[in-house]
């Protein structure tokens, strides 16, 4: 469409259109993140002069024991809240497409816990499980709800799976429903006619097709189960006994609370290539399975 | 081509949320100054407070005092979130720094920031050891801002029923004298005490208590902190170490929330010792307010830490008493004019009747000078006033632990409070911490 073949031409199509977001790209992000890069290679205190101390800040990091109990914590969680999320956003993505009445009503439904703010939605749990569940749970003789599950490192851990799934399951059944309603009806006719199950049809031809929706899906779950800090802070502020210190938040916690701005800045780089690796895997694993209709 | 497309948004978009969590670089811009100063008219300053509890009332105090004068004007610096040295150094980095800092345990990485203000006039009233934390080389770099203590807060009420008679503090010297007096307030119906189990409360106040009473000699206590980082200490078969968990067991056995003691919440425990639900609560004078909305009637007091059987022993009639926040003074990025002004804001907040009424009956702090006109009537502040009357205080060397210290010691003990460790294992984690110290 723009074949500027001068010099002139060419850099105004570039000031048009490009310029403005390449200025806030540069400033936002990547000075920033150079910024910080060159913060790991010091031992800046956040304040005052400093020195070059290459990579001892690396060395502190990755020689700390709680960063990889952090670190193997968040992957439970990765783990677990990603299969919950996806598996439970794809079954409501399939009834509330069902043809249900009301089914609007329950898409909204669905779709509201990932409107209330990580932190609010925080608060709001930690009510249910300190009061609520313990109060149904002494009145009914309940052992798994008589004591707080906040207060106990194995169930404060199922508390944020709980939490987070119930925040993120909402938003992927939007996009499962996107995919579901993108499929061609020639198809799912096709397939009656041959005599295809429900189940058949769903395995053969609705999620072969639904691949796309797949890899956005897996990918905003993984990345957001990797960084989740609010609900995180709100819920269980790392405890008990810093058990469930998510990845963030101990990234957060080494650089402003325990003010060690060198190695919390070098865990946080040490994450961003893990993270960047799983998601840049993830994403190219699932662009092999798509398929066209 | 689409699959590089997509490849390079998730990238994108990884970049994105990681420089969040990973930004505050440190390219301050070259703004404006702290606003220079010309001719005659009034000096902005401004002020970063640190301390949430207070800030409706300071932010009334400040509008008074902008009232009260024309040649300074005072505007604070809201913390909006972020914690204080978080804060701090963005200011200073964006060469914006506050005029007044409050400012607590980063004052060693903050002293060559900070104006020498030892020729003060309030240096002289200051209560005694109030100024040791503040002083480096011989300058006083802080203003004490309260004193605040801590202890085992108890309603009287309560303790008056379970003792038949008026409950004297002085009577409670030693870790049995501690038992006996639970017992007597179980038998009375009444849960002896509850434990508020968050890891400032027993990593920072708590664990002050083992190392503060180690020697009554403020250089041989603090020989101990350094020989306990140094690792030569043997915490397991240290005298006071096991005295101090002998009174935790206590604390642990007639807890009110002994079966799920890391359930138990900040917020409930003022409302149990003010409803009859709890005889003692272990915390400090700033939840007074609390109480004082639950119970304003109420008579409360503090009881020292016992520990060891022996009465005479330094710590069994002692609370520890001590500054935790200064008012620090910029003197990099503000200009002379600025620094006058700040000393006398903070001159007025202390000398001032009007700035005495604020600190003592609207922030509820306990004043760390001996010449306040206006002094804090209610029955808590009283008792730590009568401590501090009779030199009974132990200080905060809590102030001295680094600054993942009481998050790693408040671990160990949450984690003692559940079983999942025993007593030789909190000595350990104690140990293994401070060994990554030296």
């Amino acid at each position: 469409m723009y074949n500027e073949k001068t010099w002139i031409g060419k850099l105004k199509v570039f000031g048009l259109f490009a310029a403005i977001p390449l200025f806030a790209f540069t400033t936002v992000i990547i000075v920033p993140f150079l910024a910080g890069l060159f913060m790991t290679l010091t031992n800046w205190q956040g304040t005052g002069s400093f020195e070059f101390t290459g990579l001892s800040n690396y060395v502190t990091a990755l020689q700390d024991a709680i960063f990889w109990d952090s670190m193997w914590l968040t992957i439970r969680y990765v783990f677990f809240t990603l299969i919950l999320t996806n598996v439970i956003g794809f079954a409501l993505a399939l009834i509330v497409t069902s043809g249900l009445r009301s089914q609007n009503f329950f898409r909204a439904g669905f779709f509201t816990p990932n409107l209330i703010g990580g932190i609010i939605l925080g608060f709001v749990w930690q009510f249910i499980f300190t009061k609520v569940l313990v109060y149904v749970g002494t009145e009914l003789h309940l052992g798994i709800f008589s004591s707080s599950w906040l207060a106990d490192p194995g169930t404060a851990f199922w508390s944020l799976v709980v939490v987070g799934v119930w925040q993120n399951a909402g938003y992927m059944m939007l996009i499962y429903i996107a995919g579901l309603t993108g499929i061609s009806e020639s198809l799912t006719e096709a397939a009656n006619l041959d005599g295809a199950g429900y189940f058949r049809q769903l395995i053969s031809i609705r999620i072969p097709l639904m691949v796309p929706a797949f890899t956005i899906s897996l990918f905003l779950t993984l990345q957001r189960s990797f960084m989740v800090y609010d609900t995180n802070l709100s819920l269980t502020k790392g405890g008990p006994f810093r058990s469930t210190e998510m990845i963030a938040m101990h990234v957060y916690n080494e650089a402003f609370v325990y003010q060690n701005y060198g190695p919390g800045q070098a865990k946080a780089f040490v994450l961003f290539l893990i993270v960047a690796l799983i998601a840049i895997l993830q994403v190219r694993a699932m662009k092999k399975v798509e398929v066209e209709a | 081509m689409k699959k590089w497309m997509s490849l390079s948004i998730a990238l994108a978009l990884v970049v994105t949320v990681l420089s969040a969590c990973g930004g505050n670089g440190k390219e301050g811009n070259e703004g404006q100054g702290a606003g220079g100063n010309a001719g005659g008219k009034a000096v902005d300053i401004t002020v970063l407070v640190g301390k949430e509890e207070i800030a409706k009332p300071f932010e009334a105090m400040v509008k008074d005092y902008n009232a009260s004068q024309d040649k300074a004007k005072v505007t604070i610096i809201p913390l909006s979130g972020a914690n204080g040295y978080e804060r701090m150094t963005t200011l200073y980095a964006a060469n914006n720094a506050p005029t007044v800092i409050s400012i607590g345990q980063e004052m060693p990485l903050m002293k060559d920031k900070l104006l020498d203000l030892t020729n003060e006039e309030w240096v002289k009233n200051a209560s005694a050891g109030t100024l040791d934390y503040a002083t480096f080389d011989g300058k006083v770099l802080g203003m004490p801002m309260s004193v605040e203590a801590f202890g085992f807060i108890y309603n009287k009420a309560i303790l008056d029923k379970a003792t038949g008679g008026s409950f004297d503090p002085a009577t409670i010297k030693t870790i049995d004298d501690l038992k006996a007096l639970f017992e007597k307030v179980q038998a009375s119906g009444v849960a002896p005490i509850t434990v508020t189990p968050i890891d400032w409360s027993l990593g920072a106040h708590f664990s002050n208590i083992l190392f503060t009473t180690q020697s009554q000699d403020r250089d041989a206590r603090h020989k101990f902190l350094e020989d306990v980082s140094a690792g030569s200490v043997d915490l397991a078969n240290n005298a006071v170490f096991n005295g101090w968990m002998d009174t935790f067991d206590l604390m642990k056995q007639y807890n009110t929330a002994k079966d799920a003691p890391l359930a138990a919440q900040y917020d409930e425990a003022p409302l149990l010792l003010a409803d009859g639900g709890a005889a003692m609560w272990f915390m400090g004078n700033w939840a007074y307010p609390q109480i004082k909305e639950a119970d304003p009637d109420g008579e409360y007091g503090f009881l020292p830490v016992p520990i060891s059987n022996n009465a005479d022993d330094y710590g069994n009639s002692q609370i520890s008493a001590s500054v935790s926040l200064y008012w620090g003074i910029d003197k990099e990025q503000s200009t002379p004019e600025e620094q006058a002004a700040a000393k006398d804001f903070l001159n007025w907040m202390i000398g001032s009747a009007e700035g005495q009424d604020y600190y003592v009956n609207q922030f509820s702090a306990i004043p760390a000078f001996s010449n306040f006109q206006v002094q804090p009537e209610d029955s808590l502040s009283q008792s730590v006033l009568y401590y501090m009357d009779k030199q009974q205080t132990l200080e905060w060397m809590n102030l001295y632990f680094p600054p993942d210290g009481f998050p790693t010691m408040g671990a160990a003990l949450q984690k003692y409070l559940t079983g999942a460790l025993d007593r030789d294992g909190v000595a350990k984690e104690f140990e293994n911490y401070w060994k990554t110290k030296k």
